[in-house]
């Protein structure tokens, strides 16, 4: 029937994706027009055909088609419809397919916005992007059909996971997806530059933008996903350093690293290898995180159901290492360095430094989160590689990360003057020694010290440069300082949008030194009316209720937050969610109070005799509240370095690239 | 002079940070609130011992955030042993000796573990040394500047109009 | 659309600044970067083998097949000590429990009933105590009246060998020492007991 015809729709994909690699690959090299051209509609088809299908998915789980085994597995009747479209990403075949509607829309935007730049490495880049499509299409129609039939119409479904129904687990996996898909899109572009061997300073700008949008989407997914932890999971903290979590941080690890070397690239025309390098890793880490969430080689909480889809995998990291392996060895002497270094106290030796810590913490990650596989196949073996050995190998690493960040832009490029060292130094280090200095006597705890004695000394730096910037423009242009800010956003927006991202770094790393050095918590159980203090709060219980949804019944136990002088400041509502499909899989919500000192979490663990008492976990979580605000600059930072100006267009086509015909 | 100097204390002083911070970091890790044995152990003391446990049924689920039967029998015997007057390190060594390192939330200092934590260390180290050694072979083979037609040109490197014009506006502010 | 006229030269952006490389060693260089080149791909190529191997693992341990009985050797909570070795020429009923584990309630009276008829037939049962504390065990124990030897599996040493997912689980051996049967879950059924006796008896 129709479902049948979705079917169909993948397996044409997946022919016309392997057409069109060839044509892209033969194309670029023979430079046969009607070859690329080929590629080009291919990538444009390929999209269309996917987007059917999916669309098609989503007509299933919004209309209960039960028949579809994915609509039975992960919706229900009593679902609201919000969750019935989530629920496209909640399922093993479903979320692949959701990959591929992704990666296929990147492809097709991509083809569209260059088909009249790059046209020499465009055909290679359409190629690798099918290439990905093929890969996730071989294994729709092959190992995970979403549009596999039950063989009858069963009356009703099984449900969807009751922890993927809340608002968060709605947008944090597609923000995930936009960020994990849209690294293929530089992958591709390197392989292209490498097949053609057009390996200037041209693909390098396009390939940062085109880097610099998965990035926000990835940044944004994890701090989401960290929201989400934070809200629903009542543990009091927010990342536990689970396989699927490291899964998704890796690549932006290696993402960021390559974000920061691509500008030595452009500047001194050296760590070319090394960048390709690097944006193959992360490429291979996409790869390498998907095939982990979904294969069963490592134990997770979030983990997908186990299905065949693993050997796929593997084959293609197989075809992902060895071809791209052979391609960067053929190419290597292409790829030389061009300008040395001159200095050690160079913003290019602090680049340097960067991209070294960023691979150490990679691969202490990824070494940490693969271990207890080794183990328990070398030794049998099952040991548990948790928060403790994550935090005491990277902590420091990300201490000394933060320093860097400081220290980077107050460096020149090539050398750094011991004049200028002392007029840059200055402030920033006073700064840092002055907050240090407080936590030291408000709270003695030797890593806070340091930590937020080089946070304050990082901010400290961004807001000196910005002081800089914004009187530079006051002499010149005698701007007022609201105009002047808007129009280095406007003219230099990678500088100062970067520096955003800093300000953003520095205040999540603030929350995370406060949350995991000052945290309080502690256990209550009250009947209405009593009391529990805990740091200079006083929590009272005042009842729980009961609340009928379509598919769940929610208790909420309202707890009035009083503070030291005795008012009553806020309500929280914490809650617990019984399921009707599910009754012995309950999901909580935090009652949460928010300040930018501190945050006060109420946990409902359980009641007795219907809420004539009730038990709570209590955390009081200092500064946690900066990680949110800090991802909010993030964002707004990425996306003011990343704004295309068109007068800048101009200036960007630099003729190191001669076409046959202009722009 | 002060170049030659600074390149060597650079990377001496980011490893004594590094070294220092390692070593202050398991100083750190213990100092989560000591638990005073009393005749009636409270939740809180309880869970004080539980943060430093890892479920051993789940993957990654701290044993306080637990909400398995399980997990409840064995803060149940954390806050039996707390009553009997047991330290902390005794009753995590029980625990060990039960269940075996799984509890522990990271890899035991013995045998094949040792790679766990060293590696991860070498590869910081060896990465470094590498890294530095390049920086140095290429400070100590400057190529004539400009060698290199349309890349980057000899002056402190600025790819904008804007850019330039910034640092113009800089250093005559400055 | 601008084409791209076929058969056109590349444009090359610069004249290659470095077409002759710098005279010096660049044979013993190569030999370098080629060894460094192997021993990246070689790292990689362990990697992806060694997930290999893992797939195939927990893909082993959802179909295991029989085979022979790993060996194990425990304590009971009587205090003696009881290893599978000993017990060649005798079915062995390997059942692992834990106290709280609600589905292995519901197969503990019949173990316990099945034990004391068999007891004189050379059937022997045992129960290995997955990931448990001794109050709560004893105390299950005796909720059911349970008599054959039960003891703690420390550091969860048999359950590795045995490749256990969850509890409950129960393992048929016969007296050569090979696994007859496998049943996850608890065993409800008298007959089905007697079937998998059937194959166990010396």
């Amino acid at each position: 029937m129709i479902f049948d015809i979705g079917y169909l729709i993948l397996i044409a994909g997946m022919v016309l994706s392997a057409f069109g690699i060839i044509a892209g690959f033969w194309g670029g090299r023979t430079r046969n027009t009607k070859l690329v051209q080929s590629s080009f509609r291919a990538v444009y088809a390929v999209a269309a055909l996917v987007v059917a299908a999916t669309l098609l998915l989503w007509y299933g789980l919004l209309f209960d088609h039960f028949e579809l085994n994915y609509v039975w597995n992960h919706s229900e009747r009593a679902l609201p419809v919000f969750y019935k479209f989530s629920s496209l990403w909640g399922g093993q075949a479903g979320s692949l397919l959701f990959w591929c509607f992704l990666l296929s829309g990147y492809s097709a935007i991509v083809a569209f916005a260059n088909r009249k730049r790059h046209q020499v490495i465009m055909p290679y880049v359409n190629g690798v992007m099918l290439a990905t499509s093929l890969f996730f299409l071989v294994l729709l129609v092959f190992a995970a059909n979403p549009f596999k039939r039950v063989g009858f119409v069963p009356p009703d479904g099984q449900g969807l996971n009751p922890l993927l129904q809340n608002y968060w687990m709605v947008i944090h996996p597609v923000m995930l997806y936009l960020g994990y898909v849209g690294m293929a899109v530089p992958f591709a572009f390197a392989v292209g530059a490498l097949m053609s061997k057009k390996l200037d300073n041209e693909w390098v700008r396009t390939v940062r933008r085109w880097t610099l949008v998965p990035w926000m989407f990835l940044s944004a997914g994890i701090i989401m996903g960290s929201q989400w932890a934070y809200m629903e999971l009542g543990w009091g903290g927010y990342w536990a350093w689970d396989a699927v979590e490291n899964a998704s941080f890796l690549p932006w690890l290696t993402g960021t690293a390559f974000l920061h070397s691509i500008i030595i690239q452009e500047q001194r025309g050296i760590l070319k290898v090394w960048n390709v390098v690097l944006i193959w890793l992360t490429y291979f880490l996409v790869i390498l995180g998907t095939f982990t969430t979904r294969s069963g080689v490592l134990e997770s909480v979030h983990s997908f159901a186990r299905s065949d889809v693993g050997p796929y995998f593997l084959g293609f990291l197989v075809i992902v290492v060895f071809g791209f392996m052979w391609l960067l060895f053929d190419r290597l002497p292409l790829l030389r360095s061009e300008q040395p270094i001159d200095s050690y106290t160079s913003r290019e030796a602090a680049f340097l430094a960067n991209n070294w810590l960023f691979t150490a913490i990679a691969f202490a990650t990824l070494w940490g989160t693969f271990f207890p596989m080794f183990s328990e196949i070398i030794t049998g073996d099952r040991i548990s590689v948790a928060a403790p050995f994550f935090n005491k190998v990277n902590g420091p690493l990300f201490l000394l990360l933060l320093l860097l960040m400081g220290i980077g832009p107050l460096l020149g490029w090539r050398h750094t003057s011991l004049a200028s060292f002392r007029k840059q130094f200055t402030f920033p280090v006073i700064a840092g020694l002055v907050v240090a200095l407080i936590v030291f006597v408000v709270a003695r705890s030797l890593y806070p010290i340091i930590g937020l004695g080089i946070c304050a000394f990082a901010a400290a730096t961004i807001v000196q440069e910005y002081v800089r910037g914004v009187m530079a423009r006051r002499t010149t242009n005698h701007e007022n300082v609201f105009v002047a800010m808007g129009q280095l956003w406007n003219r230099n927006g990678r500088r100062y949008g970067g520096y955003l991202v800093h300000l953003g770094i520095v205040m999540i790393s603030v929350a995370v030194i406060g949350n995991e050095f000052y945290q309080q918590t502690t256990n209550a159980t009250l009947a209405p009316g009593e009391t529990v203090k805990i740091a200079g709060y006083e929590l009272e219980f005042a009842g729980l209720e009961s609340n009928r949804q379509s598919n769940l019944t929610e208790y909420g136990a309202r707890v009035i937050v009083y503070d030291r002088n005795g008012n009553a400041i806020d309500t929280v509502v914490p809650k617990r969610n019984i399921y009707d499909r599910t009754p012995d899989q309950p999901t909580s919500e935090v009652g949460l109070r928010i300040s930018p000192i501190e945050d006060v979490y109420v946990v409902l663990n359980g009641w007795e005799n219907g809420g004539a008492t009730a038990t709570f976990t209590i955390f009081i979580n200092p500064l946690t509240a900066w990680l949110w605000a800090g991802g909010l600059v993030l964002v707004l930072g990425t996306i003011i370095a990343a704004w295309p100006h068109s007068t800048r267009r101009k200036t960007e086509n630099v003729p190191s690239v001669v076409y046959a015909t202009g722009d | 002079m002060f170049r030659q100097a600074v390149g060597w204390l650079i990377p001496l002083l980011a490893l004594l940070l590094l070294c220092g911070l390692w070593f202050v970091a398991p100083v750190q890790a213990q100092d989560a609130t000591p638990v005073a044995p009393v005749a009636t152990t409270s939740q809180d003391e309880v869970n004080s011992v539980a943060r430093q446990l890892w479920c051993p049924l789940c993957s990654g689920v701290r044993l306080d955030a637990c909400e398995l039967k399980a997990c409840d029998q064995m803060k149940d015997v954390i806050g039996q042993k707390l009553s009997a007057g047991e330290d902390v390190q005794s009753i995590k060594d029980y625990f060990l000796a039960q269940y075996g390192p799984q509890v522990l939330g990271e890899p035991p200092l013995e045998g094949f573990n040792w790679l766990a934590w060293l590696l991860p260390v070498a590869v910081l180290i060896g990465g470094g040394v590498f890294v530095w050694s390049r920086a140095r072979s290429m400070m100590r083979k400057p190529q004539p500047a400009g060698m290199a037609p349309g890349n980057s040109p000899a002056t402190p490197a600025v790819s904008d109009d804007y850019n330039q014009k910034l640092e113009e506006e800089l250093k005559h502010y400055d | 659309m601008t084409e791209l006229r076929a058969g056109q030269p590349l444009p090359e952006s610069l004249p290659d600044p470095e077409a002759a490389p710098a005279g010096a060693a660049p044979q013993k260089n190569r030999g370098a970067v080629r060894a460094w080149q192997g021993v990246f791909v070689l790292i990689l190529l362990v990697f992806i083998i060694l997930l290999a191997a893992r797939l195939v693992q927990t893909h082993q341990t959802e179909q295991r097949t029989s085979g022979v009985a790993p060996a194990f050797t425990f304590t009971t909570f009587d205090g003696e000590t009881i290893s599978l070795a000993d017990l060649s020429g005798k079915g062995v009923v390997l059942n692992f429990w834990a106290s709280w584990c609600d589905p292995c309630r519901d197969e503990a009276a019949l173990l316990e009933q099945t034990w004391q008829q068999e007891k004189e037939h050379d059937i022997v049962f045992l129960g290995l105590d997955y990931l448990d504390q001794e109050p709560a065990a004893k105390a299950y124990l005796a909720e059911f009246g349970i008599t054959y030897p039960n003891g703690p599996d420390l550091q969860s040493a048999a359950a590795r060998r045995y490749g256990i997912k969850g509890v409950p689980e129960t393992f048929f051996i016969d007296p050569t020492g090979k696994i007859t049967d496998i049943v996850i879950g608890p065993i409800v059924s008298m007959a089905k007991m007697d079937e998998y006796l059937a194959k166990i008896r010396p």
